[in-house]
């Protein structure tokens, strides 16, 4: 799991936003599938856009790429807006959709030939950028072959390389990595962190994977029920959750009720609680860890290791999800 | 893998339609229902079975023998049977049959290859949820309308006329020991085939687009639209037992009706052919 202290900015914000949206609203007959989204993405940056089912990350693609019309708010990419130029827009931005969008009965070459045609590419260009993809993905043994055959893992290869044909300035990535299996997984992600690396390439990257978001993403936005909770760097975001440092300590075995009550008088610590391991304590900072120690020692415990642990995407997720559970008074957990 | 390092030459973007992608989508589509049994057997049998068989029997069987037509021919319209009435005995079930009956039946034939081939390209693109990536790409909704529709159109009056061809050789063929002269197309034909039959395979397109707005899947879509096909498929079957039976100016007229039928739900289908109509309805 990566943590999110340790991840240095890919970029830094600077200049125009690639995308910007202003209370950019959806609604269908089902109810609203976004509601009034404010979003920031500068160029370069690769944006990850969380949230459990239905929370409208595909909605919010389609929005950005003039798919779908906004019934409020509205929006910019590129400096373009999806909603009147939509046309321009799509010219310079790739998407790679949720399901792969292939037709089964053409082969690979024939899907990929077909929208570089569409996207305005001569014959000769469409066949020698084509095979220049599918070499480099390797998928070269598979190009004349239809794709009905090819796997879940292959498929993906396959969509994301039409997304990439036309060096698309914006790239939007809806589940690129779901049905995969752990190879084609890390495979993907590989793929993707080199795409992000490339001239400037903007990338929002839609997706309930917060292990892949973790690696990949400079900034993270979560959604809930069409709503934006946050938004920021995960450590940034992780600050204004949690003031304090949570460290493991492993003591062999659950910590005896003395040993957490030391634990819990000792300076700079906030909050103290036994585990199976140990115990689990969270401190104001780094610099309070020797005396935990010493509190430990002095306690009578055998101390074998001490690890502070940095709060993961996966902890700012669940805490949110949390805390929207506990504003609405239901069960952590519970789905409505 | 590595990412690729070079960027292409900027494609060109023609301002009006969009030409180049039109014929990608429509050949797209063609290549796909090609290779489709299940979409090439029905659309290929039916012709074949019309325009190839039934002549060839018709044929055979007034070399045969020869029936009293004259209690038949007296139920249709005079028009018609006075021309027939003049010829000899021999040659009156062929050029009945094969030169008038037959022909408004020929219909079947447009009308069906364009709305099977309709309801691929419009729900079946949303059955095999190719739809999204189609409306993420830089196309206009008028062309890929356009495509769409022409993706339907151009086969559908391709096979009628190549199938009619088929007819005039057979027909003619078969029916040469009795006839001795060519006699297909006559007027009635032709006005069929140049008039109607465009008209009536864009209906079926029509029918079809607007059909898939709310299916999910071409079967769905064949199936509501066999709503309507089947009893237009069962007034072109009640015409040619005679009931209904064409003389020219009608065959102009109902040629010109359909026509302002067709084009009025195609260009209704148009107007609700939107990127957000069609995202919606994925
Ligand atoms: N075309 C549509 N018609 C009706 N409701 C829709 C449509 N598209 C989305 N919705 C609804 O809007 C909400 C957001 O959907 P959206 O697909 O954007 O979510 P998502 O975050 O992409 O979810 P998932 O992780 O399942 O892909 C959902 O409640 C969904 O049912
Ligand atoms: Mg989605």
């Amino acid at each position: 799991m990566t943590d999110v202290a340790d991840r240095a900015p890919r970029s830094s914000p600077s200049g125009e936003p690639a995308i910007s949206a202003w209370g950019l609203t959806r609604a269908f007959p089902s109810g609203l599938a976004l509601d009034a989204l404010d979003l920031e993405v500068y160029p370069g940056e690769v944006l990850a856009l969380l949230g459990p089912n239905g929370a409208g990350k595909t909605t919010t693609v389609r929005l950005l790429n003039g798919v779908l019309a906004p019934d409020a708010g509205s929006s910019r990419v590129l400096g373009l807006d999806p909603a009147t130029e939509g046309h321009e827009l799509r010219h310079r931005t790739g998407v790679l959709t949720e399901n792969a969008g292939l037709d089964d009965r053409l082969t690979a070459r024939e899907n990929l030939e077909t929208t570089a045609r569409i996207r305005g590419f001569d014959r000769r260009t469409a066949r020698q950028r084509t095979d220049e993809l599918l070499e480099r993905f390797a998928l070269t043994e598979r190009a004349d072959i239809a794709v009905q055959g090819a796997s879940t893992g292959q498929r993906k290869r396959l969509a994301l390389i039409r997304a990439l044909l036309h060096e698309p300035e914006v790239l939007f990535l809806d589940e690129p990595t779901s049905g995969l299996d752990p190879a084609a997984t890390r495979d993907v992600i590989a793929l993707i962190g080199a795409l992000a690396s490339e001239h400037g390439r903007t990338i929002v990257l839609c997706t309930h994977f917060l292990g892949e978001a973790g690696r990949l993403a400079d900034r993270v936005a979560v959604l809930h029920r069409g709503r934006l909770q946050v938004a920021g760097r995960p450590a940034e975001i992780a600050a204004q959750m949690w003031t304090g440092l949570p460290v493991e300590v492993d003591l062999g075995g659950p910590a005896p009720e003395a040993v957490v009550e030391a634990a819990r008088s000792a300076a700079g610590v906030r909050t103290a609680d036994a585990t199976p391991a140990g115990i689990h304590v969270e401190v104001g900072g780094r610099d309070h860890l020797p005396d935990v120690v010493s509190a430990l020692v002095g306690a009578g415990a055998a101390v074998f290791a001490v690890t502070p642990r940095p709060p993961t995407l996966e902890d700012i997720y669940f805490e949110i999800e949390a805390r929207i559970a506990a504003e609405e008074g239901r069960p952590v957990g519970a789905t409505s | 893998m590595t990412a690729p390092a070079t960027r292409p030459s900027a494609p060109t973007r023609p301002t009006g339609r969009n030409w180049g992608a039109i014929a990608a989508i429509i050949k797209k589509d063609l290549t796909a229902v090609r290779r489709s049994k299940a979409v090439m057997i029905p659309m290929l049998a039916v012709p074949v079975l019309l325009l190839v068989i039934l002549p060839l029997l018709i044929g055979l069987a007034a070399r045969a023998q020869t029936g009293d037509m004259s209690s038949f021919l007296a139920s249709i319209p005079d028009g018609l049977s006075e021309p027939i009435l003049a010829l000899p005995a021999e040659e009156q079930l062929i050029v009945l049959v094969n030169g008038y009956l037959l022909a408004p039946l020929f219909l079947i034939v447009p009308l069906m290859v364009s709305a099977v081939l309709a309801a691929d390209a419009f729900a079946g693109e949303k059955e095999r949820r190719t739809m999204e990536t189609l409306l993420h790409l830089p196309i206009e909704n008028r062309d890929l309308f356009i495509a769409k529709l022409l993706g339907a159109f151009l086969p559908a009056v391709a096979v009628s006329w190549v199938g009619f061809l088929c007819f005039c050789v057979v027909a003619n063929t078969v029916a040469w020991p009795v006839m001795g002269r060519i006699f297909v197309p006559n007027s009635l034909w032709l006005v069929m085939i140049l008039w109607v039959a465009p008209a009536v395979a864009t209906l079926g397109l029509g029918v079809m687009v607007r059909v898939s707005v709310r299916a999910r899947s071409t079967q769905e879509a064949n199936q509501l639209g066999g709503a309507v096909v089947l009893p237009l498929i069962f007034l072109a079957v009640g015409q040619s037992t005679g009931l209904l039976l064409l003389d020219l100016p009608v065959a102009l007229a109902i040629g010109a009706v359909i026509w302002v039928l067709a084009l009025a739900l195609t260009i209704r289908g148009a107007r609700r052919f939107t990127r957000d109509q069609l995202a919606t309805r994925i």
